[in-house]
């Protein structure tokens, strides 16, 4: 009890502290802030399908909000953030719908239907503990941040200021969220490093993107999305998984002998499933 | 001594994969043989650990070939 109270109260000076700032420097009107009169109409339709394809990924948040507000339910803080977290998301679907809209890319009708087959689909939470999830979010949204980045260089080079504008207050956000993400996650290992690492490894070891199955024609989009992005497949290593290691401090190797657990457990499970299932015949 | 670690980096991989790797040449591309970035990062630290080395980590953003890990490798294990 002593544990889950302390856990508690630094998890909510954390959100605090991410709120305060949230609220004085980073919010934006997807209205007033967006120039959308310097759409560049001429623009290729691979950026239009980019940005299809990113806010196709975003149109999944009623599953991400429902899904992941239940599963930290249990701590202030991290509930709240969820909350917050859910509002800033749904601007990013919002601009990037209005976007390709304004920009004449699709029509309304276009982006309805393309919505419907989209939403047809339902994401499931991946994993099922909040620590999970938590591991989860911080890896995700260092991805999505590294990803509008290097889009926001794409929309530049193509001359679109308004959807560079756009990925750039997307990337803001989301790099926001992986540092409270990870700051939760210091925080965790502090009070059961080994059961934090535990989760950390299987996450790694599980982890997708969250469009994978769901977003039509997602394989042929991503290669689009890595082509126009210049995202090779080092990247994850290189922007990701090494710097938020070393931001949460755990050593590379630390974090390879869970893995290591990680996956004999694993296999212990699938054996004991075939065991199981032999017995059954 | 680059056939010894070639072999090491076989042994391990097969053991961290599951499956063959034969057929592994220095010039083999590791993405090609189906290694996704988090074995090839289980991979290199199992031979780090067992050789008692360590690859520091901007070195191991570089490595895109099986000779490109070997070489690194090799370079540590003559300095040491």
């Amino acid at each position: 009890m002593a544990m889950k109270m302390r856990i508690e109260e630094r998890l909510y000076r954390e959100y605090m502290e991410f709120f305060e700032k949230a609220e004085r420097e980073r919010r934006w009107n997807i209205f007033n802030d967006v120039p959308w009169d310097q759409i560049n109409p001429d623009a290729p339709e691979e950026l239009a399908l980019c940005a299809e394809t990113f806010a196709s990924v975003e149109m999944y948040l009623p599953d991400y909000v429902a899904g992941g507000i239940n599963v930290v339910r249990d701590y202030f803080g991290r509930a709240w953030f969820q909350a917050n977290w859910g509002y800033e998301e749904s601007k990013h679907a919002l601009a990037l719908g209005e976007y390709l809209m304004r920009s004449g890319k699709r029509t309304k009708d276009e982006w309805f239907d393309h919505q419907n087959v989209v939403l047809s689909k339902e994401w499931e939470l991946p994993f099922s503990t909040g620590r999970q999830m938590t591991c989860y979010g911080m890896i995700q949204e260092q991805a999505t941040f590294l990803i509008y980045c290097k889009h926001r260089d794409f929309a530049k080079r193509e001359n679109d200021e308004c959807l560079r504008t756009i990925y750039d207050y997307i990337a803001r956000d989301e790099i926001a969220h992986t540092r409270f993400y990870q700051s939760v996650i210091k925080i965790l290992l502090e009070e059961d490093r080994e059961g934090t690492l535990s989760d950390l490894a299987h996450v790694f070891a599980n982890f997708e993107m969250p469009g994978v199955g769901l977003v039509p024609d997602y394989d042929t989009r991503i290669l689009q999305m890595r082509d126009n992005g210049g995202i090779d497949r080092n990247i994850f290593i290189r922007k990701v998984y090494l710097p938020l290691l070393k931001y949460v401090g755990i050593d590379r190797h630390e974090m390879l002998a869970a893995q290591r657990r990680e996956l004999e457990a694993r296999r212990n499970r699938e054996s004991i499933v075939e065991t199981t299932s032999s017995a059954a015949e | 001594m680059s056939e010894n670690v070639l072999t090491m980096f076989k042994t391990v991989a097969e053991r961290v994969d599951k499956r063959s790797f034969d057929d592994v040449t220095r010039e083999s591309v590791i993405t090609d043989l189906g290694i996704d970035s988090l074995s090839m990062m289980q991979i290199v630290g199992e031979m780090e650990t067992e050789l008692n080395l360590q690859i520091p980590d901007e070195d191991l953003v570089e490595i895109v070939t099986v000779g490109d890990l070997c070489s690194k490798v090799e370079r540590r294990l003559a300095a040491a």
